[in-house]
């Protein structure tokens, strides 16, 4: 073999701790901090037990960043989880009202989710010309379309059996069960994600689709897959949001999909795939929930409060473009 | 003679953090004249041409255009001052016609009305000027790269320009095409325009230019009369030291049989082909682009889906339905397009090395990161990569180099048996190519089969032990090593009156 020149190349990874805390991540550990010292100043009754009794009616939509950073990183979009959430809940009560037991309620709620993302993620594989923006806005309207046929002219139901839901809405010390399950599955999804394989496919997948299929990465598969998991994450979502609602309506989950794409992008995950990890995305759901819970106690209303998530979410992602910009600009093309 | 020097640079001096990207180089060029301009990948070209069209301001130096000195703030300033630049890969608008791309940004207008039947007749005319095969109102976008690029030049006419610079334009193109092109810059010379053009390809430069220059680790080496320097001192201008033997072809005794399609078709792209790879051997796969090579071939690695046709290894039918079926097979491909195909561009060289082997070096499904990392030094320092580390992006790396990334990554797959590489010299530079005939060589010696997809006839001839040519999607025939010659080619790429039209439809 060649190497003749017997130059070598440094296989020695940089970085220290000093560069990793220089991280996004490490930033939204601080804007963290930040929210909550905010959250202390503006509001007298913002402390650990106020918050933490808020805090399921939030965590529930936490369960969907994993999935939605999976198919982020896949260079794919889902508008339609706030839909599936919706039409899983009502489901669920239809299922509970029919006297059916909890365990089959809980199944009736997470398989409805995993339908509508395998429905999602075999129009998406099947049809790859199709921008998955427009798929899921089509499943969009039809997930939400049935529940709201389903749901008839009353437009609501209630879930008439609430000792099942009740037993989930339990607290374990001062944490709702909710918060122990997404820590379970914050692990699990962040570790696949950055230490495996397969997590390194997806990322494969975003940054170069036809390299990694060149590579022998089975693509469409993988995407399959990811729809479906979000899918069925909805479906969870929707299980933990009924414990704190007891029943669904046609707006039930409304504007979730944007949220959740907020607290992915926020967390640094980019829309055009391949960048990003979900520690990230986790952290910046629990930024948002503080701020929604702080500015609520002050009686700010609903709208001031999007404008100010909406405002950050966008310098959030100005910030690491502004970095870019300069360097690229130094750089210029070192060709 | 000072009056017939249309352009000159002196003392150009171009930094980008940390690289002197051009370190005081120098360049004259004569009204009417082709000028090569030569050099490695990385030796500054592309940086000189950028200045001189004015996307690159330099530090330091002097531009003279008619013995006046100019600065150009953009590449607007330079188009108005007569310099065009037409790349290897046209950038045009390919939704719209031939006659909006010429004249995109300078329409002619009246009243504030676009005059569509007199650009349509100008653009028609610069057309005809140029033998053109299409029409002004033709889709960009249905043109081969060869018609593209016509259309870049008759843009270029278009705005009245003097200065021609053609950034390795037959390195897309076809024997034909290539010949098609050089009518062109013939004509543009007899018409007083003056042409720089930069090409790894010596028969461009012999064809066409009258001096060169070289450029070597961003600095001027020389500038040489075509006809007053031989083809071994040029490359020891441009290489540094002395090449013997570009083709470093091996006497190795063949083995059994490693690779056999059969009868394999795929309508509309190839019909019937047939071919097959020994031990030890290296066979060719040439033909004009478009004859259906590197189509057949992704058929034969799962690329695409064939509609029939058989593939034996070592005597056996496989069944490949998708490219993970060929690799664990050990018919390992080295795609045409490195940057598309290739590699990851935005991923450091290492992780491009191991993507397709994760799974093999992982723990239960856990990446073995520092495994990863040994082998992937390992056979990056095999094939003498020039980088500095495995973590530098794939992006940062010449041609030459991200070549031999995408090399590493296939020799990382221990289990191979096949090696198919794509047009594996497209685009890089004589010393580099002379290293991937090496490690052609070496491979073969290993007892693997190996099959090179080429439109260079010199390497085909030069490296291959049989050479399979490919027409309008069937192969056209086989030639031996004793008795191959370009003509040979030549005859069995062109299509045949007894050939039915459209054999692969």
């Amino acid at each position: 073999m060649a190497g003749k020149s017997g130059r070598e190349i440094s296989a020695v990874p940089e970085g220290g701790l000093k560069e990793k805390l220089l991280t996004w991540e490490g930033a939204l550990i601080l804007i963290f901090v930040a929210v909550n010292i905010l959250g202390v100043i503006i509001s007298p009754v913002y402390n650990a037990t106020n918050v933490l009794r808020e805090m399921p009616k939030y965590l529930a939509e936490a369960f969907m960043v994993f999935g939605m950073g999976y198919i982020l990183v896949l260079g794919d979009i889902d508008i339609s989880v706030g839909s599936i959430v919706c039409l899983s809940a009502t489901m669920a009560c239809f299922a509970g009202n029919a006297g059916l037991p909890f365990g089959v309620v809980v199944l009736v709620c997470v398989l409805t989710g995993l339908c509508c993302g395998m429905f999602n993620g075999l129009i998406a594989t099947k049809f790859t010309e199709l921008p998955t923006m427009i798929v899921t806005l089509g499943t969009q309207i039809v997930f939400r379309g049935i529940a709201e046929v389903s749901l008839g002219s009353g437009g609501s139901i209630s879930m008439q059996n609430t000792e099942g839901l009740s037993l989930i809405a339990k607290k374990i010390g001062p944490f709702p069960i909710s918060f122990f399950v997404l820590l379970i599955f914050a692990i699990v999804f962040i570790t696949l994600l950055s230490k495996t394989t397969f997590g390194r496919k997806l990322y494969a997948i975003g940054s170069n689709q036809t390299a990694a299929k060149y590579a022998g990465i089975n693509v469409q598969g993988s995407r399959f897959f990811c729809f479906s998991l979000l899918g069925f994450l909805s479906g969870v979502s929707a299980l933990f949001l009924l414990s704190t609602l007891y029943g669904a309506n046609t707006t039930t989950g409304n504007g979730f999909e944007m949220e959740v794409i907020a607290m992915c992008v926020f967390g640094g995950i980019a829309t055009t795939g391949g960048k990003g990890n979900l520690i990230g995305g986790f952290i910046a759901a629990f930024i948002i929930f503080c701020l929604k819970i702080a500015l609520g106690q002050r009686n700010i209303n609903t709208q001031l409060i999007l404008v100010i998530i909406g405002l950050m979410l966008i310098v959030s992602v100005v910030i690491p473009g502004l970095g870019s910009y300069f360097g690229a600009k130094k750089k210029s093309t070192t060709k | 003679m000072a009056e017939d020097i249309i352009l000159e640079l002196k003392g150009i001096t171009k930094i980008f953090p940390g690289v002197k990207a051009l370190n005081n180089v120098q360049f004259q060029l004569r009204r009417g004249e082709v000028h090569a301009l030569m050099g490695e990948n990385g030796a500054g070209k592309s940086t000189f041409i950028k200045v001189i069209t004015g996307v690159h301001s330099a530090e330091e130096g002097h531009m003279y255009l008619n013995g006046q000195e100019v600065f150009f703030k953009g590449p607007l300033d330079a188009q108005e001052a007569g310099i065009a630049a037409v790349y290897q890969h046209p950038t045009s608008y390919p939704e719209l016609s031939v006659t909006e791309n010429i004249f995109m940004g300078h329409e002619t207008v009246k009243g504030g009305i676009i005059q569509w039947r007199e650009m349509n007749a100008k653009a028609q005319e610069l057309l005809d000027s140029l033998d053109a095969d299409f029409k002004a109102t033709d889709e960009v976008g249905a043109l081969s790269v060869a018609q593209q690029q016509m259309m870049e030049i008759a843009k270029a006419l278009s705005t009245n320009a003097q200065i021609f610079i053609l950034d390795e334009p037959t390195a897309a193109l076809t024997a034909n095409e290539s010949e098609k092109l050089y009518g062109i810059v013939d004509k543009l010379r007899e018409d007083g325009k003056s042409v720089i053009f930069i090409s790894h390809r010596f028969e461009d430069m012999y064809r066409l230019a009258s001096r060169v220059t070289v450029f070597r680790d961003s600095q001027y080496i020389g500038t040489y009369d075509v006809d007053g320097i031989s083809n071994a001192d040029l490359i020891k201008a441009m290489v540094g030291r002395e090449i013997t033997d570009m083709y470093p072809k091996q006497e190795i005794k063949l083995g059994e049989e490693m690779l056999r399609v059969e009868g394999m078709s795929r309508v509309g792209y190839f019909k019937d082909v047939s071919f097959d790879v020994k031990a030890g051997e290296i066979v060719g796969l040439t033909g004009l682009v478009g004859a259906g090579r590197t189509e057949t071939i992704e058929s034969v690695c799962g690329i695409t889906k064939p509609d029939s046709g058989k593939v034996y290894l070592q005597g056996k039918p496989i069944t490949i339905k998708n490219p993970s079926d060929a690799m664990e097979a050990g018919i390992i491909l080295l795609p045409e397009d490195r940057q598309r195909q290739g590699l990851i561009l935005s991923w450091g060289l290492g992780r491009n090395v191991t993507l397709p082997i994760q799974d093999v070096l992982a723990n239960k499904g856990f990446n073995d990161e520092k495994k990863e990392r040994e082998l992937s030094k390992k056979h990056l320092e095999d094939v003498d990569t020039k980088a500095v580390t495995i973590f530098q992006p794939a992006s940062s790396l010449s041609g030459g180099n991200q070549q031999k990334v995408v090399v590493a990554k296939a020799l990382a797959q221990s289990h191979m048996k096949v090696v198919i590489m794509d047009e594996p010299t497209k685009g890089i530079d004589v010393g580099a190519k002379k290293e991937i005939y090496e490690i052609m060589g070496d491979l073969a010696k290993k007892g693997y089969g190996i099959i090179m997809i080429s439109s260079e006839m010199p390497e085909i001839i030069g490296m291959c032990d049989r050479i399979f040519v490919m027409c309008n999607g069937r192969v056209s025939g086989c030639l031996d090593r004793s008795e191959v010659t370009q003509e040979k080619i030549l005859e069995l790429s062109m299509e045949q009156s007894g050939t039915k039209k459209g054999g692969a439809a």
